[in-house]
């Protein structure tokens, strides 16, 4: 016998009650008020705070740290009100118009994040051999300058959900700054866990945040270990942060956190093999790319000091850049003056990803972290990647900025 | 006039990307832009440390074999779209209670014989009820299919002489249909299951619309890409650019421009494009309420919306995760364990918008069990999925946000442990969790749900599906997506997008000249 299937009592008016449904749904619509249709959403308010899509900033004080050849940059918000908030080891992307080229460098902020909600953050920048911006920044910049900074990024923070209890830091120079926002955020109830620091300097005097770090390290939660690499002092730890030196310092069960340039982390990588951490428990910042990419054992040597012609599509806007071999895709682009997008400047974070749509490059694999896809279809990170022939290139918008 | 484009696309999603790539195929001059710097919208991939991970996509649906293809399967045919398929082993573990308050954990099988004849293990006698039961789904699908085919067109006597049965439980939600035809209560609990899937529990969905999932993944399995959702979506997005599609990434609409009540334009962070039509991967209530003229929304547009009255569904919650072992080191044999805290879903559905508190569910879905190539070897890579209450995560401070990720987080760790005896806690490697303030944030859609509107009792699939061609009656615009007629998940979306670049195609047609 066919299936017969009756759910009403009167198997015909179930037929009826299908045909009559968009009856039914009309009668429902006729039912409601023709309101004004409206859009506003707290979650989506929320999530427009955490991460806008730029920041405008305003240069609001200057501290100098003359013997550390470094700077504070206070900054507060613009247009008033609170700036983003943030996990306590972020970076900010700010946006730099220097000589024609818009560019961009990540710095991590120093201050609290609690300080963002009063419309406050705070960069610290270091004089770095060869530096472009930042030296022009230390230079040039001057109270009421303006700036445009990305929403807080990256992923270099303390994670109860897989981090042990206590953080060991290993930081080197201007590489504290996560790290003393981290001490700040302890010290006023915004995180809870221990952090102990091996700062390294060169001498006493150019130990950046001495005092305050000085009176942070009274809380019983954080610790803090000058290691001077160019003096012997009495109460100071000597030479390099070497692994005996996080051994002697490390507590029972702890996740290793480094920041800091990049000689310490070439030293580093042999010291990390001797404490054989799970990789669960080791981080670094990485702020930036290999240097002097034609020295790099991959990189071929017929590409040396040669340049290119970049022909960059991005939305209707057609263009052509000179590049370099030895400069990442990145900076040609920077320095055409084009608004690109870009944050960590590390291959890390993905933001730059970029269509290759003809042309050969080079992708050194300690910066690697493209999706499988993108790896398979010529999608490259700009900031990490190296041009070797002519190309031509589809790259995103950027929202930064007028 | 010639326009700059023929047809713009905005948003890539699952929907906005087989709407491009139908137009794109059909020879039209397309534009696809999307507001992130990559496609797919849910249907992608982030990268931390040594892990890739897929952020929404549990198992997809409809696509059968290479023998027997879906529908999603021979869409990506048509369209030249390749993706590397994985089978999905098993339909689903779940871990709950049965509404008589026993304890429930069991694992059924795809496939429609070994699906009943395991139901027979778990509730002896269900046999006989459970095989009339696979004849009304059967007919239900054939139907559907007529239905979905006929454009908004159905034929009433077609309807009537060859699915009957369809007709007679179509419009009634599945408990009804289920009490009706007296399936045992253990059996109706078991297939509660995949409620979540669709954001409606089953005292309000409408039994034809479950029927067409549940079917689908049962008999034709599901399936998994091997390298994320994002292979799909970048093999879409590559495709559509192969076929003379453009795509502008990190751009995003601002507002449709109309020349009178005819759209002509659309204006976005890289300036104002023309075009003939715009097919819009954006909620309805955003469209009308930020991006085009208010004097041009007909009233009926209005009432839609209030009696919707921001009846969103599934504002997700997830939380990823990369583990320094093996799924076999953690002992875990199914891709997907559901856990519930019943399977009532009517109660569960209540007790999850109720927040923290009484939100008991979680699915844990670990992608090596199927796919052995999802995270490097020595290592498992998986997430939770749940939803979340509008109330609490709007209402939540700056300051309070991690803490409350973090809590749910916890919750669901300890769930896994407590009931499926898997504690992936101490080999954690990478870990993130997405809120619906993440999804508000990456999709723009409301309050970070992701199925559009509930499709829910007045508002099912089938009766939007019937009045397709009186919803949205812009000339020149079509809403496309979740929110669209055939509702949420990713072969919804991409059916959605595929129909509603049909109709507009067809519009432009019949406008002819015009333009």
């Amino acid at each position: 016998m066919p299936l017969k299937v009756k759910v009403g009592l009167i198997g015909a008016l179930d037929m009826l009650k299908f045909k009559n449904m968009s009856k039914v749904r009309e009668a429902a619509i006729q039912a409601a008020p023709a309101r004004e249709i409206t859009a506003d959403y707290a979650v989506n308010n929320n999530a427009k705070a955490l991460h806008p899509d730029y920041q405008r900033l305003v240069l609001s004080e200057i501290v100098e740290h003359p013997a550390a050849g470094a700077k504070t940059f206070v900054f507060e918000n613009a247009d008033g009100g609170p700036l983003a908030y943030f996990r306590a080891g972020q970076y900010l992307s700010l946006k730099l118009k220097l000589d024609g080229s818009a560019l961009s460098r990540p710095y991590s902020i120093s201050s609290a994040p609690k300080d963002a909600l009063a419309g406050r953050y705070e960069l610290t920048v270091r004089a770095n051999p060869g530096g472009f911006a930042a030296d022009r920044l230390l230079e040039e910049a001057r109270v009421g300058d303006a700036f445009y900074a990305s929403a807080p990024q990256g992923n270099f923070y303390y994670e109860e959900l897989r981090d042990p209890r206590s953080i060991l830091a290993l930081a080197g120079g201007s590489g504290i700054t996560p790290f003393l926002s981290m001490a700040r955020a302890i010290a006023d109830g915004t995180e809870d866990f221990n952090l102990t620091i091996l700062f390294g300097s060169r001498t006493e005097e150019q130990i950046l945040f001495r005092d305050e770090l000085d009176k942070l390290a009274e809380n019983e939660k954080i610790r803090v270990i000058h290691v001077l690499s160019d003096e012997e002092k009495p109460g100071y730890e000597h030479g390099f942060i070497t692994a005996e030196l996080v051994k002697k310092y490390a507590p029972e069960e702890y996740s290793l956190f480094i920041c800091g340039p990049d000689a310490m982390y070439r030293f580093l990588d042999g010291e990390l093999k001797k404490l054989a951490l799970p990789r669960r428990n080791v981080r670094r910042e990485m702020l930036g790319v290999t240097k002097n990419i034609a020295a790099h054992p991959d990189f071929p040597v017929s590409a040396r000091g040669a340049s290119y012609s970049l022909a960059v599509r991005q939305g209707p806007n057609e263009t052509t850049v000179p590049a370099s071999a030895e400069e990442p895709i990145l900076v040609a682009l920077e320095r055409a003056g084009l608004t690109v997008p870009s944050r960590c400047r590390s291959g890390e974070c993905g933001w730059c990803r970029t269509k290759v749509i003809s042309g050969d490059f080079f992708a050194p694999a300690e910066h690697e972290n493209r999706r499988w896809a993108d790896r398979s279809s010529g999608y490259i990170h700009p900031c990490v990647t190296f041009p070797l022939s002519d190309m031509v290139l589809e790259v995103p918008g950027e929202y930064i900025g007028p | 006039m010639s326009k700059q484009y023929d047809i713009v696309v905005v948003g890539a999603g699952n929907a906005g990307l087989s709407a491009a790539l139908h137009c794109a195929k059909e020879g039209k001059k397309v534009l696809l832009i999307e507001q992130h710097n990559l496609p797919g919208g849910c249907a992608t991939s982030f990268v931390r440390g040594r892990f890739e991970f897929e952020p929404s996509l549990h198992e997809l649906c409809d696509i059968g074999t290479e023998e027997d293809p879906g529908e999603i399967r021979q869409m990506m045919e048509e369209y030249g779209v390749k993706v590397d398929w994985k089978p999905v082993p098993d339909c689903f573990r779940i871990i709950s209670q049965y509404t008589d308050g026993s304890p429930m954990d069991v694992t059924m099988p795809s496939g429609k014989q070994p699906f009943i004849d395991q139901m027979e293990v778990y509730v002896p006698g269900s046999r006989a009820k459970m095989e009339e039961y696979f004849e009304l789904l059967e007919e239900t699908m054939a139907g559907t299919a007529y239905i979905s085919a006929s454009n908004g067109h159905a034929d009433s006597a077609v309807l009537k002489s060859k699915f009957p049965n369809l007709l007679r439980t179509g419009s009634y939600p599945v408990k009804k249909v289920w009490d009706a035809i007296r399936l045992p209560g253990k059996c109706q609990d078991i297939m509660s299951t995949y409620w979540g899937y669709l954001g409606v529990d089953m005292t309000r969905m409408a039994f034809i619309h479950y029927c067409n999932m549940f079917m689908k993944y049962v008999t034709r399995a599901a399936y998994i890409p091997t390298h994320t959702s994002h292979e799909i979506s970048n093999a879409m997005a590559e495709r559509f650019r192969e076929l003379g599609g453009e795509i502008w990434y990190n751009c995003r609409a601002e507002e449709f421009l109309f020349d009178g009540d005819r759209l002509c334009g659309v204006k976005t962070t890289m300036g104002v494009v023309d075009c003939s039509y715009a097919l819009a991967n954006i909620n309805p209530d955003i469209i009308y309420a930020r991006m085009m003229p208010k004097e041009l929304i007909p009233e009926r547009e209005k009432k839609l919306s209030a009696a919707r009255n921001h009846n969103y569904s599934a504002r997700m919650y997830t939380v990823y995760v990369g583990l320094n072992k093996t799924a076999e080191e953690l002992g875990i044999r199914d891709y997907c364990i559901f856990m519930a805290g019943t399977s009532d879903s009517a109660k569960e559905y209540r007790d999850i918008l109720g927040g923290y508190d009484s939100n008991n569910f979680t699915i844990f879905l670990c992608s090596n069990v199927a796919n052995p190539e999802a995270s490097p070897p020595g290592t498992a890579v998986g997430f939770f999925t749940s939803m979340g209450n509008p109330d609490e995560w709007g209402n939540l401070s700056q300051e309070d946000y991690v803490a409350l990720k973090n809590k749910y987080a916890k919750k669901f760790i300890r769930m896994l442990k407590e009931r499926a005896g898997i504690d992936i806690a101490p080999y954690i490697e990478e870990i993130c969790v997405a809120s619906p303030w993440t999804f508000a944030r990456y999709l723009g859609t409301p309050e970070g749900s992701v199925y559009g509107y509930e499709t829910a009792e007045w508002d099912g699939m089938m009766a939007r599906m019937m009045m397709l061609n009186s919803d949205y009656p812009i000339k020149g615009l079509r809403p496309i997506g979740a929110a669209g007629p055939r509702g949420d998940g990713y072969s919804s979306a991409y059916v959605c997008g595929q129909l509603m670049a049909r109709l507009a195609l067809k519009d432009l047609r019949e406008e002819g000249g015009e333009n």
